[in-house]
């Protein structure tokens, strides 16, 4: 693996993929945000886990005001 | 739908209307009236196509009176600065409980299971809305600006003049905290059952 990728996967603890997860809710992330948040998400299933329930929770949102 | 039919419709989600107004203006006589001016349009003006629920549509044109009662209050007089302190400052302590030191989760969320079953059922949108009810109110009402009112993040920033980043922490805040309200009180009695 290339020092630039490694560079780029490397720490992404939960704590900045949750944030992360939560502001694609309201901004575009940057390509290297995406991909280290790709990254994470690929090897820990409770951030995919909370990524999911943010997917259902504004779906449900929508559902509240109709 | 007669007239009469379509007020009377009209007229079943003035509750709901009121409780969005309140929770953004703070204000009783303020939210009454934009209320009150929600409805007057919705009666007066052919807007409803049939295309989205009735309830979508009232929001619609409620955000529009919210909106513009926030930017007469912010011309008229009191310049907007409780809200970035609060957003915030609020239980800071939870939040450092939520993840360890190393930054992964201390209480890793939990799986759902169906989720999209629960949005079918009636006692699951009260558990939402007590979730709501439980945000604290700063919190709930910049959330309620971007899920119900559907603001864009600069707009909202502008409003309440907060900076984007501030923005984030604080919707990140209500979300997870509405996460572990629904968590606690809904999908983990649903497992138990």
């Amino acid at each position: 693996m290339s020092t630039f990728v490694s560079r780029m996967i490397h720490f992404v603890s939960c704590r900045e993929a949750s944030e992360l997860l939560s502001q694609m809710q309201d901004r575009p992330l940057s390509p290297r945000e995406r991909i280290r948040l790709r990254f994470h998400l690929a090897i820990c299933d409770a951030c995919t886990r909370f990524s999911r329930q943010l997917a259902f929770m504004r779906q449900a949102m929508r559902v509240y005001r109709t | 739908m007669t007239a009469h039919d379509f007020a009377q419709e009209l007229e079943r989600h003035r509750g709901y209307l009121y409780r969005v107004a309140h929770l953004q203006l703070r204000d009783r006589d303020a939210a009454e009236d934009v209320v009150q001016d929600t409805l007057l349009a919705a009666l007066s003006g052919s807007g409803f196509s049939g295309k989205s629920s009735v309830r979508t549509w009232l929001t619609g044109i409620l955000k529009h009176k919210i909106v513009d009662a926030i930017r007469r209050k912010q011309r008229d007089a009191t310049p907007v600065t409780s809200l970035a302190p609060e957003g915030s400052e609020l239980e800071l302590d939870d939040f450092d409980a939520l993840f360890r030191d190393d930054g992964t989760w201390e209480a890793p969320p939990a799986a759902w299971g169906d989720p999209e079953e629960a949005l079918q059922r009636r006692e699951f949108l009260d558990v939402l809305d007590l979730c709501l009810e439980k945000l604290p109110a700063a919190t709930a009402r910049v959330f309620m600006m971007r899920e119900v009112l559907e603001l864009e993040s600069d707009e909202i920033c502008k409003e309440l003049a907060i900076t984007a980043n501030n923005l984030w922490v604080i919707l990140y805040r209500a979300r997870v905290a509405l996460r572990m309200c629904l968590e606690e009180n809904w999908f983990a009695s649903e497992r138990r059952a």
